[in-house]
């Protein structure tokens, strides 16, 4: 086992980091590139990393990881934030090659398995049994379409809505942080006039899930960002706990998730978020483009690094989408 | 005044390469009979299949190529369709541990009730009461629920949810491995899932391979959390790894391209209508998604570029006849694209 001295005079009293010279194993001023260098050193505060495609994200998100850990930031107090938890275990993984061991304990996963562990863990503070079941889906929609059967919707004279639809009003409700009313007539105002009827069916279905602890996706978010505001002592301890967060593809987060964000970095703002806005293209499941651009006005004093050298594709090529976005809405 | 993108100019110190193409089809079928000709020929030059993918913005719009890429023998995994864990019979299995798990899981009770041979959403509904009556009145510490003793209590039923029973009571012992569970499980599954699948034999290695992932669980709390939160799907990624012998044409839509890359690309169907979507007009930011779709899907390609569109494709819903190339390509600088015309021989 390879033994590793924690330099005292790099901490200050309140545990961040004074920025000084240091020898570092791994050589990063010459592996990466400049703008990958200067988010890779960047430390404390706030930072928003545009990367776009193709300009070495996940090499920039792996040597960070490395960097902090090198710096001596304890691994179990970074907090790795991913779409799927294949990526957080590769960036980790290759930390690990590039560095060490020590990598591995980073806390990494989606926004949804931290939810999972968090909340089970906590789970009474919610009002929930650890043992509760996540709905999926299809799950979901089979509860919706028992209640509507039960509370005799479906025999109404004017076409109520089917499961699914009456799942997507639910669920773009909470993603968007839009009341009920409102996402009906946005987007199904030929459905306008069942709105008591639905808002009577999403109690319903509420209740279906605490009476049988139960869970679907959203509420899994809707309860962490519950706990984390509502509960001062859970939240102090958690973001004790995580000084270092990191977000990747933080175009595609919804508004929820920022909110997240924003409770576990309240308390030391040591929050990196990387993202491409150019590549936010899942609207359709409640992500918003917004958060990725107005970053920089949630958290002021941010820094922005672009990434703009490619290492996937021919000249001619880039040529081509970069004309593409020169077109997009300024 | 509200930001709508951030400023950026991609470069690369790499030299060289040959000018993405437009491809006009005089109609879909040409436009499939290209694709297919062009990635022979790829291929002929030492371009794997598995590095050359066709994107699309809907998943319906490659299905006149699918049928030409079988008409050529050229074998293609399209990405998408059934998860896994979402087929009936893996759901089924996954049903069966949610309840011991969480025997307040009336979603799981129902689902493995109506199961039972004879059992009817009423008889179900009865159960699922009982049990939570039961489950109740012990003390709610959290582990009570795991004892077998819960599962003891229902031997006044009828034979089929008596059996049910048995075989819970059996696997809810905390000492047995999740993969022994299932193993259990499906003795008493299989009569069951033979009766109600006629193409079991096509879904039983859904089975085996519920029973792998099983093997790396030691609990099935742990189990079933990964399952619901990330799902073991046949994903693009998968298909593609490395040192993989089976090589195969990816056909994908552009949404699971996400992150990816080839060194040949097709985008099938710009076509003003089908890429952007016509509803997508009605709404600016969602014409402004629909272009970020077409970044997405451009910047996946490393060499070789091919963006084809069909033309005198009649579109049903607005009874016009789309012919105009997709407007994010339309109308650019001409020394960005090489315009192609297919021609047959």
């Amino acid at each position: 086992m390879k033994k590793y001295t924690l330099k005292k005079e790099l901490f200050k009293a309140d545990d961040t980091f004074v920025d000084q010279k240091k020898n570092f194993l791994i050589d990063y001023r010459n592996q990466l590139n400049p703008a990958q260098y200067e988010a890779v050193s960047s430390v404390n505060g706030p930072h928003l990393i545009i990367a776009g495609a193709g300009t070495g994200k996940t090499r920039t998100i792996t040597y960070r990881v490395a960097y902090l850990v090198e710096l001596g930031v304890h691994p179990e107090s970074i907090l790795l934030l991913t779409f799927t938890r294949r990526a957080a275990q590769e960036m980790l993984r290759r930390a690990s090659i590039l560095l060490d061991a020590r990598c591995e304990k980073v806390a990494g996963g989606t926004f949804h398995s931290f939810a999972n562990s968090t909340l089970r863990q906590y789970a009474p503070l919610i009002g929930f049994e650890s043992t509760f079941t996540i709905l999926d889906q299809g799950d979901a929609e089979d509860v919706v379409n028992l209640l509507r059967t039960q509370m005799k919707l479906d025999t109404r004279e004017r076409r109520f809505p089917r499961k699914k639809t009456l799942f997507d009003i639910f669920s773009k409700a909470v993603n968007r942080l839009v009341p009920i009313p409102e996402v009906i007539s946005g987007e199904y105002p030929h459905f306008e006039q069942h709105t008591e009827d639905i808002l009577h069916l999403q109690k319903a279905y509420e209740m279906y899930k605490a009476q049988y602890n139960l869970m679907d996706y959203d509420d899994m978010l809707i309860y962490l960002r519950k706990l984390l505001r509502d509960n001062d002592a859970v939240r102090t301890k958690i973001s004790e706990r995580y000084k270092y967060i990191m977000v990747d593809e933080y175009q595609d987060t919804n508004r929820i998730q920022a909110e997240i964000v924003k409770l576990l970095s309240s308390r030391h703002e040591n929050v990196l978020v990387v993202g491409d806005d150019s590549q936010s293209i899942y609207s359709f499941r409640g992500a918003t483009i917004r958060n990725i651009l107005d970053f920089p006005e949630e958290h002021p004093n941010c820094k922005i690094i672009k990434l703009e050298e490619n290492y996937r594709s021919t000249q001619p090529i880039l040529n081509l989408t970069n004309e593409i976005l020169r077109r997009a809405r300024a | 005044m509200t930001r709508h993108k951030f400023h950026k100019e991609l470069f690369t110190y790499r030299g060289g390469g040959e000018l993405p193409s437009i491809v006009v089809a005089e109609n879909e079928n040409l436009q499939s009979k290209f694709v297919v000709q062009k990635v022979l020929e790829l291929r002929e030059q030492g371009i794997p299949l598995q590095d050359m993918s066709v994107l699309f913005r809907s998943s319906y719009l490659s299905f006149d190529l699918e049928i030409e890429l079988n008409k050529a023998n050229i074998p293609f995994v399209k990405f998408g369709g059934f998860k896994f864990i979402e087929t009936a019979h893996v759901k089924d299995l996954v049903a069966y541990l949610r309840v011991i798990e969480n025997p307040r899981d009336a979603v799981a009770w129902n689902r493995i009730l109506l199961l039972a041979e004879g059992v009817g959403p009423r008889t179900a509904e009865k159960v699922i009461q009982d049990v939570l009556a039961r489950r109740n009145t012990s003390p709610p510490d959290g582990t009570s629920t795991k004892l077998p003793s819960l599962w003891s209590q229902f031997d006044q039923y009828a034979e089929p949810v008596r059996s049910l029973f048995e075989t819970l009571k059996g696997i809810s012992q905390s000492h047995i491995l999740p993969a022994d569970k299932v193993a259990q499980l499906l003795n008493y599954y299989q009569p069951i899932f033979t009766k109600r699948y006629d193409d079991y034999n096509k879904r039983r290695k859904d089975l085996d391979m519920f029973q792998q992932i099983c093997e790396r669980y030691k609990e099935v709390g742990t189990l079933l959390a990964d399952l619901a939160l990330e799902p073991t799907t046949e994903s693009v990624a998968d298909i593609t790894a490395p040192g993989t012998d089976d090589e195969k044409l990816i056909l994908s839509t552009i949404h699971s391209a996400k992150g990816l890359e080839w060194n040949s690309v097709f985008v099938l169907y710009a076509l003003d209508g089908r890429f952007p979507v016509t509803r997508a007009a009605l709404d600016d930011d969602q014409m402004e998604e629909e272009r970020r779709l077409m970044y997405v899907a451009c910047t996946r390609a490393k060499e070789h570029l091919y963006i084809t569109y069909p033309i005198n494709v009649y579109d049903r819903e607005s009874g016009l006849v789309l012919s105009k190339p997709s407007r994010f390509i339309a109308g650019l600088p001409e020394e960005l694209l090489d315009t192609w015309v297919i021609d047959e021989e």
